[in-house]
């Protein structure tokens, strides 16, 4: 089992280069290898899965991977998962081989293209699984080259500015991280006797009254570096006032990476919270908790009413996951067990449901070639396509209740663990936050009424219903939607004891 | 005291070979001047002049420092790195004026005899271990140079550049050698070993008339690496000197203006000297974040791309200047590792700029339209390179950055470390522009262009690997960087 992390990241890294050595004519070959890249990742994936040892807290020792990269300023190429890496990790190898099936639409480049989706898959394992921070921020900087190019290329007709907007804002948060992490190093030697990058020696809270000097202040070490962090990773959950890229982006990417963008990559910012924020500076932390709290708060509602006023479905759906991540950052501030269980819970379950809506519109699209509910003209975009396409709409039915947290399908459990956190450190805001409930079922059911109920348009007349490999690669995620909303254990067994240990080391340094 | 003024006189072979070749290429280029077989046995000459130089610079890597001609000069690991450095530059940039059609046929073997003495000029000046032999090396770099920017001889931007150029430039190093003639007042010497130990303990009297003295030196070294306020001559002499002129000015005299300010910050301006310590860094200081910003934030306007180059290597300078302010030996090594990127991401991205502007006349952005799917070879290659200056990761521009706000946060240098990072980030949306025109407009035309040739292509990506090698596997390079004592003051 040792250096299985090895293989799951650079199969798909490896999977990329030969790609180019396929002719570019033989665009099924190069659709099957990509499927064939992913399936095998995928596999290991639920090796990974199957060899987890539930009562370990912290590293999975099965996992670890440590070898020496540049001795001179003591970098390590360190892998290893933990309850909260490995839902993550599952949830790219599963993405990836849906997108790869639901890819099989793009028009043109396809070499470029498949071979730029798995250099993104790989580059994301790798920000899961990093336990070296010089590590961390390589792959998550690398993750942007492949990630820039898909929607630059193969996007809708304002792609330009969206791709640039993404990497810019993206590129901004990374600098100030960067930052930390050289700071964080060198800190290191005084707090805990050599200089590292290592995350897991960093935990732990050693940096609490240190100073530095900035434009000539001087101001609290762990705060400021906290705040930086935050704006790192805020920008990628993302956190208002730090969100305008992403509805852009949403709507520009080809549906694929609109997928791994919701599902995936938008996790990887509150993973880096809970990876590295919190754990290594629980002081900051709890002095920004409020904070934060509120700023989730923010997210929930203005995401949800933003999402109320659109009238293109896909720019919808991507406000909704502005809303959708504020349960997860709300969670996260609580610093409760329910609260965190929730918060990782509700990655996860986001990223299945989103997926899925993200999946159908992009279905959708490809017979309609617009997204619009209400078309700039005034008119109907779309009318009655429960009766054109029967199938189509009950998948869709099973992705928009996940979506809004109905009871019985996997966006519910989340929801509610987070609030059950929330209560008691934030009654007011968990209360302000059940409007964000209502207001997430209020777009989501008018839009789909507006969408599929009354007369069928004239231009909808003609739409296929979902063929079979659409069906193929929805099937399972309506299964798990289903499935993790009945029993959600196999997800929250995995993740319990490395939040349960998160949580109490937390509490450690509550003021 | 010794009185052996060839000691160690084997150390200077490099330089030499360097004079050799280019008074052989003057002879060379007078007797057979217009013939064909004269062009080959001249640039034969050269290539075989300027490759064995290297050769002695790469085997006086491993000799043990020393110092020449009493003291007015010395050779370190340092100043041989960057000689190899500024070598190979010019030997690739006349390469590329020979490919270049910026440069009249009948004006090749001038640009490349004149390279070559600004080369002599910078490598003088890249181990000058006393005031004049400072002094010298500017000037011998500065005078060539203005003659280089003038050589497109009809075109009046070419002519308004030569000008531009010897004004800023005259002015400069007159105040150096002003500045220069108060610091041998004070001290009674030129030597810079002389010259050390006494400015540990001064009068502040002396103190009065040092200050302002240093920054007249600076000013004249600040014009040659076109930091910021000194830097306004830059972006015109950039645009108006032919491409490959531009490239060699964004190469040699900028490295070699690097090199001694980073020599004469070390040798004088250590943390042991207080009160010179604080007012050189104070400047030192204001004058990295400056060049940073301005150099970045002009360089978005640009409509073309080698004037987008040109300001960029003004901010690529900053982020040098940055690594010199540290004062350590970790920050030596982040200037140097700088350099060597910065060497190949610059050749690599004028090369190409070069090509593109050859066939269509002018380097405007939009002359790079789809260029990435007619080419893909280039376009991957330029996308790397663009990627690498601004500092992304796996490239080893990432890495040079990496060092530089290494060894800066070490010194506790937040602020300056917090400028440079925002202004990398300022600097992707120009260098990204280059790669929005090539993979997401679609092309402006069909027609095929002329320097893609199979040698080029090759020259190109073998530049090019370096960048892409050094972002992932620098640990070799570092390591022998950083472990080997680079300076010396003898």
């Amino acid at each position: 089992m040792h250096g299985l992390l090895n293989y799951i990241l650079w199969l798909p890294i490896l999977g990329s280069l030969l790609i180019l050595l396929i002719p570019k004519e033989k665009v099924n070959a190069i659709r099957w290898f990509t499927v064939a890249v992913t399936t095998v990742t995928f596999i290991l994936c639920c090796i990974l899965y199957v060899n987890f040892d539930q009562a370990v807290p912290g590293i999975q020792p099965f996992t670890a991977v440590s070898m020496p990269w540049i001795k001179s300023f003591n970098i390590y190429y360190k892998l290893g998962i933990d309850g909260i890496s490995l839902p993550m990790v599952w949830i790219n190898g599963l993405l990836f081989l849906i997108c790869s099936f639901s890819s099989f639409d793009i028009k043109k480049m396809h070499k470029g293209y498949f071979s730029l989706l798995l250099m993104l898959q790989g580059s994301i394992f790798g920000v899961f699984m990093s336990l070296d921070f010089f590590l961390f921020y390589v792959f998550w900087e690398v993750m942007l080259l492949p990630m820039f190019f898909l929607i630059g290329i193969w996007g809708g007709d304002n792609r330009e500015y969206a791709a640039i907007k993404f990497f810019l804002y993206t590129f901004f948060g990374s600098v100030l991280m960067l930052l930390a992490i050289i700071a964080l190093y060198f800190a290191a030697e005084g707090r805990l006797g050599a200089e590292t990058f290592d995350m897991v020696k960093l935990m732990g809270g050693h940096f609490a009254d240190l100073k530095l000097s900035l434009f000539g202040m001087d101001l609290p070490f762990d705060k400021v570096f906290f705040a930086m962090l935050f704006v790192g990773f805020a920008i990628k959950v993302p956190i208002f006032p730090f969100h305008t890229w992403l509805p852009h982006a949403h709507v520009q990417a080809p549906t694929a990476v609109s997928v791994i963008l919701a599902g995936v990559l938008l996790k990887m910012g509150t993973y880096g919270f809970l990876r590295i924020s919190y754990p290594i500076f629980p002081q900051a932390g709890h002095y920004f908790g409020d904070f934060i709290a509120w700023l989730g708060l923010v997210n929930i509602i203005y995401g949800a009413l933003c999402a109320m006023a659109q009238t293109d479905v896909k720019k919808l759906i991507a406000y909704s996951s502005v809303s959708h991540m504020g349960f997860v950052m709300l969670g996260i501030a609580a610093m409760t067990t329910e609260g965190m269980n929730g918060a990782v819970l509700q990655m996860f379950n986001h990223g299945l449901s989103t997926a899925m809506m993200f999946l159908l519109i992009g279905i959708l699209y490809e017979r309609s070639h617009h997204r619009w509910i209400v078309t700039p003209e005034g008119k109907k975009g779309f009318g009655g396509l429960y009766a054109q396409m029967p199938k189509y709409s009950i998948i869709f039915i099973i992705g928009l209740f996940a979506s809004l947290g109905l009871p019985g399908l996997s966006g519910f459990i989340s929801e509610a663990l987070v609030f059950i956190g929330v209560f008691k450190p934030y009654p007011t805001i968990a209360l302000l936050g059940l409007i964000g409930l209502v207001l997430g079922a209020a777009y989501l059911l008018w839009m789909f009424k507006r969408m599929f109920f009354g007369e069928i348009i004239d231009s909808c007349k003609e739409y296929a219903d979902v063929n079979k490999r659409e069906m193929f690669y929805m099937a399972p995620l309506c299964f798990l939607v289903i499935f993790l909303g009945i029993y959600p254990l196999p997800i929250l067994d995995v993740m319990k004891t490395s939040v349960g240990k998160l949580v109490i080391d937390l509490a450690k340094f509550a003021p | 005291m010794n009185i052996n003024y060839l000691a160690n006189l084997s150390l200077y072979i490099p330089e030499i070979m360097v004079i050799f070749t280019l008074v052989g290429l003057l002879f060379i280029e007078a007797t057979y001047s217009e013939e064909e077989k004269g062009r080959k046995l001249f640039f034969g000459v050269m290539t075989v002049g300027l490759v064995l130089a290297l050769l002695a610079l790469v085997k006086n890597l491993g000799v043990p420092p020393a110092s020449i001609f009493t003291n007015a000069v010395i050779i370190d690991p340092f100043s041989t790195i960057v000689k190899i450095l500024m070598v190979a530059g010019t030997l690739f940039t006349i390469y590329l004026g020979q490919q270049s059609r910026d440069i009249y046929s009948n004006m090749k073997a001038e640009f490349a005899l004149m390279a070559i003495g600004v080369l002599v000029g910078g490598m003088l000046l890249a181990s000058a271990n006393n005031m004049l032999t400072t002094y010298i090396g500017v000037e011998t770099l500065s005078i060539l140079s203005y003659v280089m920017a003038t050589l497109k001889k009809n075109d009046d931007r070419s002519s308004e550049a030569g000008i531009k150029y010897v004004l800023y430039g005259g002015v400069a190093s007159g105040m150096m050698v002003f500045g220069i003639s108060h610091i041998f007042g004070v001290f009674g010497s030129i030597q810079f070993v002389e010259i050390y130990p006494l400015i540990k303990d001064l009068s502040s009297l002396q103190m009065a008339i040092l200050i302002p003295s240093f920054i007249f030196f600076f000013v004249g070294l600040g014009y040659k690496i076109a930091c910021v306020p000194f830097h306004m001559w830059a972006p015109d002499v950039y645009e108006g000197s032919p491409l490959p002129v531009t490239t060699f000015f964004a190469i040699v005299p900028k490295m070699a203006g690097m090199a001694i300010l980073l020599r004469v910050t070390m040798i004088f301006f250590g943390p042991e000297n207080t009160v010179m310590h604080v007012s050189w860094v104070g400047v030192l200081q204001v004058v990295a974040a400056l060049t940073m910003i301005v150099g970045n934030v002009s360089a978005i306007a640009q409509k073309s791309v080698k004037r987008m180059l040109a300001y960029s290597s003004i901010g690529q300078a900053g982020f040098m200047l940055l690594g010199v302010v540290v004062i350590d030996d970790i920050g030596v090594s982040a200037v140097l590792f700088y350099m060597i990127t910065y060497l190949f991401m610059t050749l690599v991205a004028f090369f190409i700029t070069s090509f593109v502007a050859d066939k269509y006349g002018n380097d405007h952005f939009e002359r790079f339209s789809g260029l990435g799917f007619r080419y893909p070879l280039m376009g991957v290659v330029m996308a790397v390179v663009m990627f690498s200056l601004t500092g992304v990761p796996p490239f080893a521009g990432f890495i040079a950055k990496f060092n530089i706000f290494y060894a800066a946060i070490n010194q506790k240098l937040y602020t300056l470390v917090l400028i440079g990072g925002l202004t990398s980030v300022i600097s992707f949306y120009f260098y990204v522009k280059v790669i929005r025109f090539m993979f997401f407009t679609p092309a402006e035309s069909e027609e095929k262009i002329g320097g893609f040739g199979y040698i080029n292509q090759g020259l190109i990506t073998a530049l090019a690997v370096p960048v892409l090698f050094l972002g992932i596997f620098w640990s070799g390079l570092i390591t022998k960087i950083v472990h080997s004592k680079l300076f010396f003051v003898q």
